[in-house]
């Protein structure tokens, strides 16, 4: 509902602002963003109020990469505290101590799983947050997961904090020209994304994204005619935003076509590892690809789905970390490899922890207490910020102490432009960032 | 609206399309007798159809799993291309998205198969008897661990959707009715090895009496399905869910009138549908983004098209959305990912199979072929013409496929005007 209706409304808006040039305009921008990450001169005016300082990378290079971890993942599983209560809560479910991934200085120790992002501990450049949430934190995965996105407790909000965040530096970063290659959600669309003018290129498999003809006809006069059905636009709003949609998507398979890997389509109910669209590993290569390409995107949210282990947890949660660490490793070696390593923050999220002890199916229900991961070379790194307390419990759950909004605005921070606004209000400094 | 304009509305919103000849058919018999048909199709002569699997034969075996998945998935297109009682099926189709029952957990078809004849045959009726049914469902038990939860450990992932997707919405229950739901919700169990039978295990379950939505006594599925069923908040809840999935955006005066008519006939799905399908052709309805599905199936009836099964998989995947095959226990996804850019892409190319795959004797094909604009528009059941662009963008394709009227075809399907019903 809230995305529609956003949708629906940034379509209007762009009918009533950008008439009949708006697929020239939309161009026009993709042009400029190639040649801005050429100059790197055009995103000076954007402001910050707490700049990281000595970092060599200009705000209009660096890219937030958010890897939605959808399901609501199990903290106390994936941070594992060296507590003799985490024994007597799981005890199918807890996870061998001499497995376990240690993680220096710290009471905590990472899933085997995991293992593949060990590194980024070693070399600083990794942080947890535990015992994160929001203000209310729901136990119900939609309600979560709108709050999550808007990062607007407590009421219904139609905007998503990255959405908020791009339509805020548009001016600056684009001169108020909406460029859906700013924002590109990868395995799904995702609410965050969500703004009254910023629209975002969807890619929910890379290995997919083309448009398809065949022999026999004219490629080139059907996608210009399809790209003609697009304008003038249509007073509906319904019918503007199929419009709408059309000249994006041709100019999005036109730059990401090089970055996609090759699909076989060979399976019938197709599954990542759980039963998501794809893999963790698949979605964060395609996301260094685009990073390489150099096309202006600032923000690339990374959808995996089927953290949610009311059943089976051990095998399942066991996979699922795997893609994410696996992932995770591969994308940052990407990153070095192509020389863009030091562009990018990653912050993972999910909608909320699981219940600290096991229920009946070997599994975990619904919890609050949530568990988040940054990594980046400007994280302050081997820190977990919070705690998974298992003792000083509410109502069987982990407290969500700290607010997932100090979070987001590290991340905002980091990333350039204005963040109170965006946020309702200035959020705690975790210390997340070296100074 | 015309009386053609409300027929073709019926068949883009409660059906599967149209083959080319059928409008025509349907108008003669005017809309009231249409929403009978539709409603009421036994009362109304439409002889009641065998399920779709019904001859399907379940293999156990690992290397058939890809061809199984394959058949049982073309014959429900088959079955949905060809139904004589569109709207059983078309409610079939909400209450798959309702449920969302998968079967990426599921994992086994027979009892997937057993969901969706359960879910069509029912799917029409008391929505007292269908939840009732659902909850001890083997699917459903496997869907949301209803199989693996014991009393002395119960699993909450059942009792809370149950509570807030499938009968009240959120705000309408507590923690505490989540955990009386799950205690009193367990001891079923589904043995695989017998195929998916469901059997009540009684050291399994905890009997003890419950205090459940402010009802004393609850201890069971029975009692769990009366309580909720009984809350005021059910008929709105319901009414509200199907109205906007058949109506787009609406009043909440229509959902409230809906709600009361609901209630009053015992919770009698066709009365809500009727309703619905009448406040439709009367205009209360919004304009709306067509689900892959949904689109897929019209194209294909209105144009005579029958695709190769894994071919037509490819594109309902391409396009987001798979039948048994919902991302999460919210069902399907709406608007904002049918538009996006993954869904616009593949719908293009799905337009182009199913013009090249489009038999040559086919109306919608001659139409496209003559450049007969308006034709064409009627055969894809949007009687009063597509847009200005979007004619224009055809005008400009004549000879732009070695077979006449192929392109035109292609992008008549691909138009934001068949994105909108």
């Amino acid at each position: 509902m809230l995305s529609r209706r956003a949708f629906i409304g940034a379509a209007a808006g762009a009918a009533a602002t950008g008439g009949g040039m708006w697929a020239l305009t939309v161009r026009d921008s993709v042009g400029e963003s190639l040649g801005a990450t050429a100059s790197t001169t055009t995103t000076t005016s954007t402001t910050t109020t707490a700049a990281a300082a000595g970092s060599a990378v200009p705000y209009g290079d660096r890219v937030l990469v958010v890897l939605e971890m959808s399901g609501g993942n199990d903290a106390v599983n994936t941070l594992i505290p060296a507590a003799g209560a985490y024994h007597d809560n799981r005890p199918h479910l807890a996870i061998a101590e001499v497995d376990r991934v240690v993680l220096g200085g710290t009471d905590y120790t990472l899933h085997p799983s995991l293992a593949p992002i060990a590194p980024f501990w070693e070399n600083a450049s990794m942080a947890a947050i535990a015992g994160v949430g929001m203000v209310g934190q729901s136990r119900s995965h939609f309600k979560a997961m709108d709050t999550w996105w808007s990062a607007v407790p407590g009421t219904p909000s139609r905007t998503g904090w990255l959405g908020r965040w791009l339509d805020a530096t548009l001016e600056a970063e684009r001169n108020g020209v909406n460029d859906p290659l700013r924002a590109i959600a990868l395995g799904g669309g995702s609410p965050a994304l969500v703004g009254d003018i910023n629209m975002a290129t969807v890619v929910r498999d890379p290995g997919n994204f083309q448009l398809r003809t065949f022999p026999g006809t004219d490629a080139e006069a059907l996608i210009g005619a399809f790209l003609a059905t697009a304008e003038p636009l249509a007073t509906v709003p319904e019918l503007a935003a199929a419009q709408l949609a059309i000249p994006f998507t041709i100019d999005a398979v036109e730059l990401l076509a090089s970055v996609s890997g090759a699909d076989d389509g060979s399976e019938v109910f197709r599954a990542g590892p759980q039963g998501g669209a794809t893999s963790a590993v698949d979605l964060l290569d395609t996301a260094a690809g685009i990073i390489d390409l150099g096309i202006g995107t600032r923000v690339i949210t990374v959808g995996i789905s089927a953290f949610d282990t009311h059943a089976d947890q051990l095998a399942r949660h066991e996979g699922l970390l795997a893609d994410v660490g696996t992932g995770l490793a591969g994308f940052f070696d990407r990153l070095e490899s192509d020389g863009n390593a030091d562009k990018v923050m990653v912050v993972t999220t999910s909608e909320f922890g699981r219940r600290v002890q096991e229920n009946g199916s070997g599994g975990t229900d619904h919890g609050n207490g949530g568990l988040q991961f940054v990594f980046g070379p400007e994280v302050a790194g081997q820190q977990v910020i919070g705690d998974l307390d298992l003792v000083d419990l509410d109502n069987g759950d982990l407290v969500s102490a700290i607010d997932t909004r100090s979070v987001y605005s590290t991340a905002l921070d980091w990333l350039g432009g204005p963040v109170d606004e965006i946020l309702g209000g200035s959020h705690e400094d975790l210390g997340l960032l070296t100074a | 609206m015309t009386t053609r304009d409300e027929i073709a509305w019926l068949a883009r919103r409660a059906g599967w399309g149209l083959a080319p000849g059928r409008l025509d058919e349907l108008v003669a018999l005017g809309t009231d007798a249409v929403i009978d048909l539709l409603v009421e199709p036994t009362n109304n002569g439409i002889a009641t159809e065998d399920s779709p699997w019904a001859t399907f034969e379940y293999v156990d075996d690992r290397e058939q799993r890809q061809t199984q998945g394959l058949d049982v998935l073309n014959r429900w297109v088959t079955h949905l291309l060809d139904t004589e009682r569109a709207f059983e099926n078309s409610l079939a189709w909400f209450w798959h998205d309702h449920f969302a029952v998968s079967f990426q957990v599921v994992q086994h078809l027979p009892t997937l198969i057993e969901h969706l004849d359960l879910i069509r045959d029912q799917g029409l009726g008391d929505f007292r008897e269908l939840i009732r049914a659902v909850s001890t469902d083997a699917a459903m038990l496997v869907f949301l661990d209803g199989a693996t939860s014991t009393g002395s450990a119960p699993n909450e992932n059942y009792g809370r959707e149950l509570l807030e997707l499938y009968t009240l919405g959120i705000g309408n229950y507590t923690e505490n009715d989540v955990k009386a739901a799950a205690t009193a919700l367990t001891g079923w169990v589904v043995r695989r090895r017998l195929g998916g039978e469901v059997q009540f295990v009684d050291r399994r379950h905890d009997d003890t009496q419950q205090t459940f939505l402010g009802v004393s006594g609850v201890h069971d599925v029975d009692t769990v399905v009366e309580a909720t069923i009984d809350h005021p908040a059910c008929p709105g809840f319901i009414a509200g869910k199907m109205a906007r999935h058949y109506l787009g955006a609406v009043d909440d005066s229509l959902v409230d009138d809906l709600a009361g008519s609901f209630a009053s006939a015992g919770l009698d799905v066709a009365t809500l549908g009727r309703g619905v399908l009448e406040a439709g052709v009367e205009g209360q309805g919004t304009p709306q983004v067509m689900a892959p599905v949904p689109w897929l199936l019209q194209a294909m009836n209105s144009t005579g098209t029958r695709l190769e099964p894994r071919a037509q998989v490819g594109l309902m995947r391409g396009m987001g959305q798979v039948p048994g095959s919902p991302p999460n226990v919210g069902g399907f996804p709406g608007a904002s990912t049918w538009l996006a850019s993954s869904a616009t892409a593949a719908r293009f190319g799905a337009a182009n199979l199913i013009a090249r795959e489009t038999p040559s004797d086919s109306v919608a094909l001659a139409a496209a072929s003559d450049g007969r604009w308006d034709e064409l528009a009627d055969v894809l059941l949007r009687p009063s013409g597509l847009s200005t662009p979007t004619i224009d963008a055809l005008d400009g394709l004549v000879g732009s496929a070695d077979r006449p009227g192929e392109a035109a075809l292609a992008l008549a399907l691909a138009s934001p005007d068949l994105l909108i019903a």
